[in-house]
C-alpha cells in the first residue's frame, strides 16, 4: 500500500518532468497546468503514504539499481524519512497549486515548460534523497537536487542580477556537495560499506573527519552563517515558486542529512554538540538582525529562514549534547522540537514567500519603502501574510510557538540537570535564543506594518489588484495548516505516541475566544456603538501624506543603532566651517556606508587565494610542446622512482 | 474542567479586572504627593475607563481591520495570561495553564498586535512608538528569559502555579536567592509596563513617547479597553513579584474566609507595591533611548549573575 503509492508518486513526479520538456515547443497553458497537476497528484499521494507511515504502516524498502555489489540506488522510508516527506508533500501541492497561476505571469514564453518540468524534477530529487536507503543513493540525488535548483534559480537569466546570485549559488552549492561526499568517503573509509549503518561507537579521528565535512556540508546547504550568503542571493533572483521550495523544502533536506547522519550513523561526542548548538545560535541571532535591515522583501525573507534553520539547528545541539550525557528524555524533547520547527518552518517560510509573491506581481517592487496600503487593496494576500507573520513570530497559538515552546522547555529543564559549565553555555543560548524570538517579532511587525498597513508610498502599490483565486488557494491552505497544527499540536503529539510536557494550545485558543467573546458582549451592552471615521491626526497639517508615515527603515533605526557593531555600519562625517571655531557651517559631505562582513573579511579573501593560486597554476600551460614534453618525461621518472622505492 | 478550576477562572478574572485599575491610579497618586501636588483620586482610571466606554470610536480614513480587532485582541490576551497568575487562590493547574513560557508569549502577542495598530493609521507618531516598543521588547527579551529561567531553576518546574504553591507551602520568609530574582523582576516590570526611566506613562511628548504613542490614535471603547489591558499587564506582573517573594496568606483551598483573607492580603501587598514603584519612578528622571540598552545589559549581567551563583553554589 504504502510502497505503491510512493511509487505512482515518483512516476508522477518523473511525468511531470518529461511532459513539459517533450512539448518543449509548444508555449501552451496546458501543458503546464498537466505537468503541475501530476505534481499536486503525487504530492497528495506522498502526504498520504507518509501519514500512513508515520502512524505505525509497514515500512517500505526497495532497490531500484544495484550494479555492484557496495554500490546501488536502494530506498528505504521509516518514520524519519515519512515526516521529511510528509514536508515535502505538504509544501510542493501548494506551491503547485499556487504556480498554476502565478506561471503564466512570468515572462520567457516556452521557458516556463522548463520551469514546470525542473520543479517537478527539483522535488523528485529531494523525495528521492529523504528516501535514499544508503549515502550513495542519498549522494547521488542530493547533486541531483542542487542541479535541478541551479536551473530553477537561473530562469531570468537574461537579467545581470540573477545571473550573479547563479554563479554565487552554484559554487555555494558544490562546495556542499564536495563536503558531503568527501564525508561519505571518509564514512567508507572507516566502515566500508554506503549504508547508513552504525560506524561503531569508538571516535575514530576519520570519523571526527568525516562528521566535520558532512556538518559543514549540511550547513552550508541549510545557510548556516558564515556559510549563508547565497540564501539573500539566490532567493529574490529566483521565482517565486522556487523561493518558497528553496527555502521551505530544500534546506530541511539539509536538516534531514545532518539528523540522519547523526542518528544512524555516528556515536555522538559532547563538543558535536556545542558545535552544532552555537553554530545554530549564531545564525540564529544574526540572521534576524540582518533580516531586520534587509529592505528587498524576499530577501528579508531569506534572512529569516537563516535564523530559523539556526533555531532548528539549536534544537539538534540540544539532541546531541543530552544524548551524551545521559539525559535520554530531554534529549528526545529537543529533537521532536527540532524536527517540528521543521515542519513548521517549512509550512509558514512557503506561505510568506508565496504571499509575498504575490505583492511583488501586484505592485511590481520588491523594496518595502515602496509598498504600504496593500491590507486595503489586497485583503486576503494580506491577511494570508498576516496569518505566516503571526507564526513566524512565534506567537500563540499558532505553529511556530508551538515548536519553539518545545525547545525552550529543553532549555528550561536542561539547566536543573546538566553539569554547571555546561549549564552556563546552556543559558548564554538561552539568551540568545530569547533575543532572536523577540527580534523576529520586531521583523514581521516591521514587515506586515511596512507592506501592507498605512497609506501607498508609490504609484505601483497604489494600484495594486488582488490575485486569483489559485494565487489564494495555494497559500491559504498553508495558512490552514499553520493554524491547524498550532491549536492541535499536543493533541497530535500524543496521536503519534509523544506525551510532551507541551501546553494544550486548543485549550488556550478556545480561552482566548471566549474572553473575547466576552468583552464583545460586555461592550455590547455597556457601552456606545457610535463610531466614526476621520483622518489621522497629523498635527494640523490638512493632507494626510505618505512620506510622512513611519517607513521601514525608520521602523528598525534604533534596532540598528543598537546592533551597529554587528551590522558595522561605517558613518563618515566630514564638516567645513567658515570660522577657526568650528562654528559657522559652510559645507559637508556625510556617508553612511553598510559593510557586508562575511563577504569582505570571508568570501572575498577566499576567492582571490583561489584566483592567485589558479594563475599561478595556470602559468604551467604555456603552450609550448618542449615544456610538455618536460612535463611527461618529469613525471615518468618520477614515476619509475616511487614503484622503485616503494 | 473541573468545578474548582471554573470557580477559580470567574474569581481570577473578577479580582484582576477589580484591582487593576486601583495600581494605576495609587501609582499616579504616590507621583503626586512626592510632585507636592493633591493628585487625582484613587478611582480616577475607574472614572476614565468608564468615561472612555461612553465616547464614540473615531478609525482613522485608511486603517484596516487590524486597529479594530487589536483592543478585543488586547484585552483576550490579557485576560487569558491573568489566568496564569493566581492573585488569590492557587488551584491544579489544567491543560497547560501557568506554564511560564506561555505567558511571556501572551504578553507578547497582545504587544505584537499593538505595535501593529500603531503603524495602522498612518500617522509618524504611531510608528514612532511600535518602533521604539519592539525595540525594547526586543532588548528587554534575553533578561527576562534568564530570570524566568532562574524561577524554573529555583523552584523546579516551569508552572507558575506550582511555584506560588511551592513558595506558599514553604512559608518562609524569602532566601537571598529570591529576593535577587525579587531585583530583576522589578526592573523587568519596570521595562514591560512603560515606566521611568524606560517611558513615561504620564505624556504625549514626541521625546518620551513609546506605549503612549502607539496608542495615539485609539478612542472611545477601544481606548478603555486598551488602558485596562495596560492595568491588568501591570497587576499582573506585581502579583507575580509579591506573590513568590511574599508568598503569606495565598489560599491554596477553596474556602470563604480563605479567599477573603488572600483578597485583603492581596491588595495590600499590591497597595505596597505601588506605593514602591510611584517613589521609585518619582526619585529618577527617563533616560535617554539609547542609553537604555546599558542598563538592560545590567539587569542582564545581574540577572545572570543570581543564576550562576545559585549553580555553583
Amino acid at each position: 500500500m504504502e510502497a505503491g503509492l510512493f511509487l505512482t508518486a515518483v512516476g508522477l513526479l518523473a511525468a511531470g518532468f518529461i511532459i513539459p520538456l517533450t512539448l518543449y515547443g509548444h508555449d501552451l497553458r496546458s501543458v503546464r497546468t498537466l505537468a503541475l497537476s501530476c505534481t499536486i497528484l503525487a504530492s497528495v499521494l506522498l502526504g498520504i503514504a507518509s501519514v500512513l507511515i508515520l502512524l505505525g504502516g509497514a515500512i517500505p524498502a526497495f532497490t531500484a539499481f544495484q550494479p555492484f555489489a557496495v554500490v546501488s540506488l536502494s530506498f528505504v522510508i521509516d518514520r524519519l524519512a515519512a515526516f521529511f516527506l510528509l514536508i515535502i508533500a505538504a509544501v510542493s501541492a501548494c506551491v503547485a497549486l499556487y504556480a498554476t497561476e502565478y506561471g503564466e505571469h512570468l515572462g520567457g514564453g516556452c521557458r516556463r515548460n522548463l520551469l514546470a518540468g525542473c520543479t517537478n524534477l527539483f522535488i523528485l530529487a529531494m523525495v528521492l534523497v529523504v528516501a535514499s536507503a544508503n549515502t550513495l543513493s542519498f549522494f547521488f540525488f542530493w547533486e541531483l537536487m542542487a542541479a535541478s535548483s541551479f536551473i530553477l534559480v537561473m530562469y531570468e537569466y537574461d537579467s545581470p542580477g540573477t545571473r550573479k546570485a547563479g554563479i554565487f549559488y552554484f559554487i555555494m552549492t558544490q562546495m556542499s556537495t564536495i563536503f558531503v561526499l568527501f564525508g561519505i568517503l571518509a564514512l567508507y573509509g572507516q566502515t566500508g560499506s554506503f549504508s547508513f549503518s552504525f560506524a561503531g561507537s569508538a571516535i575514530t579521528p576519520l570519523l571526527v573527519i568525516a562528521f566535520l565535512s558532512l556538518f559543514l556540508g549540511f550547513s552550508i546547504k541549510g545557510g548556516i552563517i558564515p556559510f549563508h550568503k547565497w540564501l539573500p542571493y539566490a532567493h529574490p533572483a529566483s521565482p517565486t515558486p522556487v523561493s518558497a521550495l528553496m527555502s521551505g523544502v530544500m534546506l530541511k533536506i539539509a536538516v534531514y542529512g545532518l539528523v540522519r547522519f547523526l542518528l544512524d550513523v555516528f556515536s555522538l561526542d559532547l563538543w558535536w554538540g556545542i558545535l552544532i548548538l552555537l553554530a545554530g545560535a549564531l545564525s540564529a541571532v544574526l540572521g534576524v538582525i540582518y533580516a531586520l535591515k534587509e529592505h528587498d522583501i524576499k530577501g528579508m525573507l531569506a534572512y529569516s529562514s537563516i535564523e530559523n534553520i539556526g533555531i532548528i539547528y539549536m534544537g539538534i545541539g540540544l539532541f546531541v549534547i543530552f544524548s551524551v550525557t545521559n539525559l535520554p528524555l530531554l534529549a528526545s524533547l529537543s529533537l521532536l522540537g527540532a524536527l517540528f520547527h521543521s515542519l513548521n518552518h517549512a509550512l509558514f517560510k512557503s506561505l510568506l514567500f508565496l504571499s509575498a509573491g504575490s505583492v511583488v506581481h501586484a505592485t511590481h517592487t520588491r523594496d518595502i519603502e515602496h509598498m504600504g496600503g496593500i491590507a486595503r487593496r489586497m485583503p486576503w494576500t494580506s491577511a494570508l501574510f498576516f496569518i505566516g507573520a503571526v507564526a513566524i513570530a512565534a506567537l500563540p497559538p499558532l505553529n511556530g510557538f508551538a515548536s519553539e515552546i518545545l525547545i525552550f522547555i529543553s532549555f528550561f529543564s536542561a539547566v536543573a540537570v546538566v553539569d554547571p559549565l555546561l549549564k552556563v553555555l546552556l543559558l548564554v543560548c538561552l539568551a540568545l535564543f530569547a533575543l532572536t524570538s523577540a527580534l523576529s517579532a520586531a521583523c514581521f511587525v516591521k514587515a506586515f506594518g511596512s507592506v501592507f498597513l498605512a497609506l501607498p508610498r508609490s504609484a505601483g502599490s497604489a494600484g495594486a489588484e488582488e490575485v486569483p483565486p489559485a494565487m489564494l488557494a495555494g497559500p491559504g491552505i498553508l495558512a490552514l495548516a499553520c493554524i491547524f497544527l498550532g491549536l492541535f499540536a499536543y493533541q497530535l503529539f500524543l496521536l503519534a505516541g509523544y506525551a510532551v510536557p507541551l501546553p494544550d494550545m486548543l485549550f488556550i485558543g478556545l480561552l482566548l475566544l471566549l474572553m473575547a467573546a466576552l468583552t464583545l458582549v460586555f461592550l455590547y451592552f455597556g457601552a456606545s456603538r457610535a463610531e466614526r471615521t476621520s483622518d489621522t491626526w497629523g498635527c494640523g497639517t490638512r493632507i494626510q501624506e505618505a512620506s510622512a508615515e513611519y517607513s521601514g527603515h525608520g521602523f528598525s533605526e534604533p534596532l540598528d543603532i543598537i546592533f551597529s557593531s554587528i551590522y558595522r555600519t561605517r558613518i563618515r562625517n566630514e564638516r567645513v566651517f567658515f570660522d577657526k571655531k568650528n562654528i559657522i557651517f559652510k559645507e559637508g559631505t556625510a556617508e553612511i556606508r553598510l559593510m557586508k562582513v562575511f563577504e569582505e573579511y570571508l568570501y572575498l579573501p577566499l576567492a582571490r587565494f583561489t584566483l592567485r593560486s589558479a594563475i599561478r597554476i595556470s602559468r604551467f600551460q604555456n603552450g609550448c610542446l618542449d615544456t610538455y614534453l618536460l612535463y611527461v618525461f618529469v613525471t615518468v621518472i618520477l614515476v619509475i622512482v616511487f614503484l622503485g622505492w616503494f | 474542567m473541573t468545578y474548582d478550576f471554573f470557580l477559580y477562572l470567574a474569581i481570577n478574572t473578577i479580582v484582576v479586572l477589580a484591582t487593576a485599575p486601583l495600581f494605576v491610579s495609587l501609582i499616579k497618586k504616590v507621583k503626586a504627593w512626592t510632585q507636592g501636588r493633591q493628585g487625582p483620586s484613587v478611582f480616577q482610571t475607574y472614572y476614565t475607563i468608564a468615561k472612555l466606554l461612553k465616547k464614540e470610536v473615531i478609525y482613522s480614513s485608511c486603517s484596516t481591520r487590524i486597529m479594530r480587532v487589536t483592543p478585543l485582541v488586547n484585552i483576550a490576551a490579557m485576560l487569558v495570561a491573568a489566568l496564569f497568575v493566581p492573585l488569590v487562590f492557587v488551584p491544579e493547574p489544567l491543560g497547560g495553564i501557568g506554564n511560564i513560557i506561555l505567558f511571556l508569549y501572551l504578553l507578547a502577542l497582545a504587544k505584537f498586535f499593538m505595535a501593529l495598530a500603531g503603524l495602522d493609521a498612518g500617522s509618524s507618531f504611531g510608528g514612532m512608538g511600535s518602533s521604539r516598543e519592539m525595540s525594547i521588547s526586543a532588548i528587554i527579551e534575553p533578561t527576562t528569559i534568564i530570570v524566568f529561567a532562574a524561577l524554573a531553576f529555583v523552584f523546579k518546574t516551569l508552572n507558575i502555579f506550582d511555584m506560588f504553591a511551592l513558595s506558599a507551602a514553604s512559608g518562609t520568609i524569602t532566601t537571598p536567592v529570591l529576593i535577587l530574582i525579587g531585583i530583576s523582576l522589578f526592573i523587568i516590570l519596570i521595562v514591560e509596563t512603560s515606566r521611568i526611566p524606560v517611558d513615561n506613562p504620564e505624556t504625549h511628548l514626541e521625546l518620551t513617547m513609546i506605549h503612549e504613542g502607539m496608542i495615539l490614535e485609539q478612542s472611545g471603547r477601544n481606548l478603555a479597553l486598551i488602558e485596562l489591558s495596560a492595568a491588568i499587564r501591570l497587576t499582573l506582573l506585581m502579583a507575580l513579584l509579591v506573590n513568590l517573594i511574599l508568598p503569606f496568606g495565598l489560599a491554596t483551598t477553596l474556602s470563604m474566609t480563605g479567599l477573603l483573607i488572600a483578597l485583603v492580603l492581596f491588595v495590600v501587598k499590591g497597595v505596597v507595591l505601588s506605593g514602591i514603584i510611584g517613589l521609585f519612578e518619582s526619585s529618577m528622571a527617563k533616560m535617554r533611548f539609547f542609553q537604555l540598552p546599558s542598563l538592560f545589559a545590567m539587569a542582564f549581567f545581574f540577572s545572570t549573575l543570581i543564576i550562576i551563583i545559585e549553580v555553583f553554589a
